[in-house]
């Protein structure tokens, strides 16, 4: 019973001190690159709780700033993945026939493309008013433009499979519109899977802005990416042990925290049961 | 059978229409393969202008996508810019390594996610269940890169037990069946980061299935006549859950080609992942669009097959409803 709990509340409870420090970073760590060649490659300590990098620069800090970056971009990337993919969903699951057909193949369509040549050509095409946007916004604009066919393929299975219950045949026996049915009756039933795969969506985010940051083409250094910090640690592995540790712990951490959201927003909003 | 014809031609306008996207987003990317702006201040204009020339960088584009096209209608897919040689040949380079790399890959996966799914959707609810669950969500959340340091420093550091990277050793002196082992070794530490994370949804989605299967009209009598756990698994779900497996089998096989960077990279093998990055950053358009054309052939050849086929499993569909 309390067993099953676990594991969601926990990554809960350390999902959320990864968001504080997001909010808190710049108060708590105001400096992540000042350089300080004094200490380079210093272990943890009382002066650097968790050690100093190649550059001297202090990791925790740093992976306080990185967490607005991670936490950030999920979140846009998912709101914006949502923003495409939930109407081509609900049009394909409600209307079918044609509609339905055409978003199903531009889904597949979507899925034939390079990603990371999208995520280029979103970063370094952009016209003049993205271009301004921080970084983080191109790079979630990008991830989210990539990663919008889960959301859309979730509403699409959801709404075909309500749209033949009774309350919504009594709708229409009743005279409501095509836009009401949707707006009225189909998405506030359909509001947990929209929360799941946008939660969903932030995990994938997370994982996508740090690993594009780690090959390079990412968030753009100095400003601290997870992904960026892992792949410094990679010159140091075997000598420098914390510099890998800490930003691989959070972004699993928040990885798994987006997962264990999306599955206690699931089972709080879903009456019917999980496990059958 | 109009059904399937009609979803061959879709399928062939959207490769068209992907890779023509895809020409000309690289295009339209700030430098070319006659040099970006770092070495076009140490290359003479002259010489920058033939290579120009040489590849028809100066066409208008149309004509260029029209060229390249037409081409591959006649089954020559072009020659890299940057390798000078024929695109064909590369990807004969790499596609050894990307589909042992991504096979064994997906056999570990089927081989470790499906008896997971089975077991749970067995006894749903159940200590297997939920521990499978709870095992394959963390490992999902583990990045791939972080366990590829872990796994390198651990075993090839400290233990020695495996070779660090590349996909070969230097000893081939060694017969057959020794360079197979050596191949086998290279292969362990980037097959593991390449499968951990995809038990969680595929043993998930094994279970989905099954579970819908068995409290379906198919399910539940066979299992009030008594039939086993193996019988009841194998024979009535399995059929039962043939059409969303079905459509996991569509999206599981084009990673086949693709979707290994990172361990391409952080291991250092040369398979297709690193060729599009490097083709990508590189502006090298042939390379990239062969291999869009690839991934895209495959995507949609699966898709499309798992959907006819998964038609062709349900009985409804087959004998015309």
């Amino acid at each position: 019973m309390g067993g099953e709990r676990l594991g969601p509340r926990l990554a809960v409870v350390a999902f959320a001190i990864i968001a504080v420090s997001a909010v808190a970073a710049p108060w708590l760590a105001p400096e992540p690159n000042r350089i300080d060649l004094e200490s380079v490659l210093a272990p943890p300590s009382t002066d650097h709780w968790l050690g100093t990098d190649g550059l001297g620069r202090d990791v925790l800090s740093r992976l306080a700033h990185g967490a607005r970056v991670s936490l950030g971009v999920g979140v846009v990337t998912a709101l914006v993945a949502a923003l495409i993919g939930l109407p081509l969903g609900a049009v394909a699951g409600y209307r079918g026939g044609v509609w339905d057909g055409a978003v199903s193949r531009a889904i597949e369509a979507a899925l034939c493309f390079p990603g990371l040549l999208i995520a280029l050509a979103i970063l370094s095409l952009a016209p003049p008013w993205l271009a301004r946007l921080p970084d983080t916004l191109r790079l979630a604009a990008a991830l989210g433009f990539l990663g919008w066919t889960p959301s859309a393929r979730y509403l699409r299975a959801e709404f075909l499979r309500l749209k033949t219950g009774e309350e919504i045949l009594a709708a229409r026996a009743a005279g409501a519109s095509g836009l009401r049915i949707v707006v009225r009756h189909l998405l506030p039933r359909s509001l947990a899977p929209i929360l799941v795969t946008i939660a969903f969506g932030a995990s994938a985010a997370a994982l996508g802005e740090a690993a594009l940051s780690f090959v390079g083409v990412g968030i753009s250094p100095p400003t601290p990416s997870w992904g960026e910090m892992l792949f410094e640690a990679m010159r140091h592995m075997g000598t420098a042990w914390w510099l890998a540790l800490f930003p691989g712990l959070a972004l699993f951490v928040t990885v798994y925290g987006w997962n264990g959201l999306a599955e206690g927003v699931r089972n709080w909003l879903d009456p019917r049961p999980r496990a059958l | 059978m109009t059904a399937a014809a009609r979803r061959l031609v879709t399928a062939a306008v959207t490769l068209v229409l992907v890779t023509l996207i895809v020409f000309a987003l690289l295009v339209a990317l700030p430098g070319d393969a006659s040099g970006d702006d770092e070495t076009a201040r140490r290359l003479p204009d002259e010489y920058r202008a033939a290579l120009r020339a040489q590849y028809h960088l100066d066409d208008p584009l149309a004509i260029r996508y029209a060229r390249w096209i037409g081409d591959v209608a006649r089954g020559d897919i072009g020659a890299s810019l940057r390798e000078h040689r024929p695109v064909a040949a590369i990807l004969r380079e790499r596609l050894p390594a990307s589909l042992a790399l991504n096979g064994a890959a997906l056999a570990v996966v089927i081989m470790i996610a499906t008896p997971l799914g089975i077991g749970a959707a067995w006894k749903p609810g159940s200590s297997l269940d939920r521990a499978g669950l709870a095992a394959t969500t963390a490992l999902y959340a583990v990045p791939v890169f972080w366990m590829a340091l872990l796994l390198q420093w651990l075993f090839a550091v400290r233990l020695g037990w495996l070779p660090l990277f590349g996909i070969e050793g230097d000893e081939r002196a060694g017969g057959s069946l020794a360079r197979t082992a050596d191949i086998f070794r290279h292969l362990v530490l980037p097959v593991t980061c390449l499968s951990y994370g995809s038990l969680a949804y595929v043993s998930r989605f094994v279970r989905t299935a099954l579970v819908d299967a068995a409290a379906g009209d198919g399910g539940r009598p066979a299992r009030a006549r008594g039939a086993t756990a193996l019988r009841y698994v194998t024979v009535h779900g399995t059929r039962q859950a043939a059409v969303p497996l079905l459509t996991l089998a569509g999206f599981l096989i084009p990673r086949l080609v693709g979707g290994s960077l990172l361990v391409e990279e952080i291991f250092n093998v040369p398979g297709l992942g690193s060729l599009l990055f490097d083709s990508v950053l590189g502006r090298d358009v042939p390379v990239v669009l062969a291999l869009t054309l690839l991934s895209g052939t495959v995507t949609l050849a699966a898709i499309t097959g798992a959907d006819l086929l998964a038609a062709w499993a349900d009985p409804r569909v087959r004998h015309g409803r």
